[in-house]
């Protein structure tokens, strides 16, 4: 689904990404490791195209397209998800109105009928709700004034509305309270484990990694992948830290 | 008209202007040709209508109501582009307690001249009346208006500019009553060049007066507004919301002003102008002023200009919006303070529109790469 083959990119003329390659089919999770600074939310912002990551070497393609070639709402549409380590607010756009414009946007890309405005608002009651998400937090404006965890909530709403294929988490579980942290989790396997659809899980613990299990756990430092293995990789991490891999 | 003396922009008042098509469309003939949508405004309660067509009346689409056409009470000798105007056009006049039954909506279409009139609008004690002004076409409309507010009268004046091309000159003279209100909002969402001009001045205590703009430049429009609001009286209140919306190599002005006279006390006056960038190559000018001889006032202003936040867009495209959508959806946003004023939500969602319109628009607007910009 998802091929990265030694992908380098810079930020503002820096290298940070020097030679990644990371295979993701269909049906898997995969987590991503790495001491802070390492260029793991570098590797998210390059893979949704955010402008100023450019890549200099390498490629990426999502079932076979260059995503090179694409732009970011464009690798959206194909179902690319990102979710942000740091959700933007943007006020004066309600987070109804906000995913009503993406979800008829991806929809309108993709030859599809665009839901109406009651389609639309049961889905977003439904995912909402499953994610213990009130409907009055939806038609705030987006992420304005929402605390950190309730930003990272609102981040899985949307993936629910939007129901991606690939989907790029960057610590999600971050600022997320114990019981938060639980729904969270939940609502990744429910939205996200099927055969069909993939996760690259950016995490710095474990505690995410015990609700939703990943079948490879990579760990990236200094902008290459230094070692990858099972879930057991993590919970070596977690005992023994990164050590000789950091430096 | 033989000769048409304009002021140049050595005039402090003028230094933004580009009157440079005026001389040009004062001589050109009306081609007469109207189009067939006058963008009426659908409401429940259909009120008086008027079509000017090259600044005449077009009576057989009209309905006027208790409004009249003939000679009105307004001069501006003063004002270059409003002594243009002359002294006759439509008038409302409203009685003590009365108001027009639904909506006045008032259409000027220009065909590709000159046109000019004058209106005057006087409500007395306690009457109440909701205008609406749109200006389509592609001459260049010129107009005077005279507004007078008697003690808790309330007038709201939207106008709206969405000609294709050309010029529109509005110059305002208004005076409130005590405890009455004004509040004029406009939207320049066409290809037209304007000048708003307006000077409103607080006679009564208490009284009220509010402007709001949202101004779209792109290509090579200039949008160039200049208004000056005047307490005279003390617990009067006034607010101005001007938004700029600069692309291309168009400019935005906005000079801003508010004066407190001595005896003013007790004066709330705000203004915030803001600017937005669209292209580093267009410009914003935003001039507030405030004059205040008074002690014991409460008047702020703030002037910004800057872009669209990139995180914002970057988070729009991540979720599927393309980048038009984002910087419509972002634009909206950004006039939506100045659009929010208009009490009629009919009225408000037909503004919007336009809005909309304009971004349909954009793609029309291509800048040739090698045009280095300035920012100012
Ligand atoms: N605009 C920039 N200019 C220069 N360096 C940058 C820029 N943006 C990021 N970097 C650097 O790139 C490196 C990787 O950053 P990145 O955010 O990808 O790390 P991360 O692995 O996600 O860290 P964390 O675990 O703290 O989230 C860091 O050293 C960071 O300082
Ligand atoms: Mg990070």
């Amino acid at each position: 689904m998802l091929k990265i083959i030694n992908l380098h990119a810079s930020v503002d003329e820096k290298p940070i990404l020097k030679g990644i390659s990371l295979a993701i089919r269909p049906g898997e999770i995969h987590a991503i490791m790495g001491p802070n600074g390492s260029g793991k939310s570098t590797l998210s912002y390059v893979l949704a195209g955010r402008p100023g990551y450019e890549v200099t070497e390498g490629s990426m393609t999502l079932d076979g397209e260059d995503l090179l070639e694409l732009e970011p709402h464009e690798r959206s549409a194909r179902g690319l998800f990102l979710g942000f380590q740091y959700p933007v607010e943007i006020p004066g756009v309600s987070n109804v109105q906000f995913l009503r414009t993406a979800v008829n946007a991806q929809r309108r890309a993709r030859g599809e009928a665009e839901l109406s405005a009651g389609e639309f608002l049961r889905v977003a009651r439904e995912q909402a709700g499953a994610l213990g998400f009130d409907m009055d937090m939806m038609k705030r404006g987006v992420n304005v004034g929402f605390s950190g965890g309730e930003k990272k909530r609102n981040e899985m709403v949307q993936m629910g509305i939007i129901d991606p294929r690939l989907a790029v988490l960057d610590e999600t579980d971050s600022g997320l309270d114990i019981d938060a942290l639980r729904v969270v989790g939940e609502g990744i396997n429910r939205i996200m484990r099927k055969p069909d659809k993939a996760v690259l899980l950016i995490t710095h613990y474990q505690r995410l990694l015990d609700l939703v299990r990943p079948d490879f756990v990579h760990v990236l430092a200094g902008g290459r992948i230094v070692r990858s293995g099972g879930a057991d990789l993590a919970l070596e991490l977690e005992r023994e830290g990164y050590g000789e891999m950091a430096a | 008209m033989t000769t048409l003396v304009l002021p140049s922009n050595r005039e402090e008042g003028w230094r933004w202007s580009d009157l440079s098509q005026l001389p040009k469309l004062a001589q050109r003939q009306p081609t007469g040709v109207a189009p067939d949508d006058f963008q009426w405004i659908g409401t429940e309660r259909e009120g008086p209508r008027l079509v000017f067509v090259d600044g005449q009346l077009d009576a057989a689409r009209s309905q006027v109501g208790p409004l009249a056409i003939g000679p009105v009470d307004v001069t501006a000798s003063d004002h270059p582009l409003g002594a243009l105007a002359g002294r006759s056009g439509w008038k409302l006049k409203l009685g003590r307690d009365h108001a027009p039954h639904g909506l006045v909506q008032i259409v000027h279409v220009s065909t590709g001249a000159a046109d000019h009139l004058a209106a005057e609008v006087e409500l007395d004690v306690d009457a109440q009346a909701s205008i609406v002004e749109t200006y389509v076409g592609d001459g260049w409309a010129n107009r005077l208006t005279g507004m007078r507010l008697f003690k808790g009268a309330r007038l709201m004046l939207s106008r709206r500019l969405i000609g294709s091309s050309g010029f529109v000159s509005l110059t305002d003279r208004a005076e409130i009553g005590e405890g009455a209100s004004l509040i004029v909002a406009t939207l320049a969402a066409g290809g037209a060049d304007t000048r708003l001009d307006g000077r409103c001045e607080i006679r009564g205590e208490g009284a009220y007066a509010e402007a709001a703009a949202a101004l779209l430049a792109r290509g090579r429009q200039r949008h160039d507004a200049n208004l000056a609001i005047r307490h005279d009286v003390a617990r009067g209140m006034s607010r101005q919301v001007w938004r700029s919306v600069a692309d291309d190599l168009s400019a935005c002005s906005v000079a801003a002003r508010v004066e407190v006279a001595r005896h003013a006390q007790k004066t709330d006056g705000e203004q915030s102008l803001k600017g937005l960038l669209l292209a580093r190559s267009a410009t914003i000018n935003a001039k507030p002023e405030l004059e205040i001889f008074a002690d014991d006032v409460k008047c702020a202003h703030g002037a910004t200009v800057g872009e669209l936040d990139r995180h914002a867009l970057f988070y729009l495209q991540s979720r599927g919006i393309d980048p038009e959508e984002a910087r419509a959806l972002l634009t909206r946003v950004f006039v939506a303070d100045a659009l929010d004023r208009i009490g009629e939500e009919a009225v408000r969602t037909a503004f919007y529109a336009d809005v909309e319109n304009w971004f349909g628009q954009s793609q029309a607007w291509v800048v040739p790469s090698e045009v280095e910009g300035r920012v100012r």
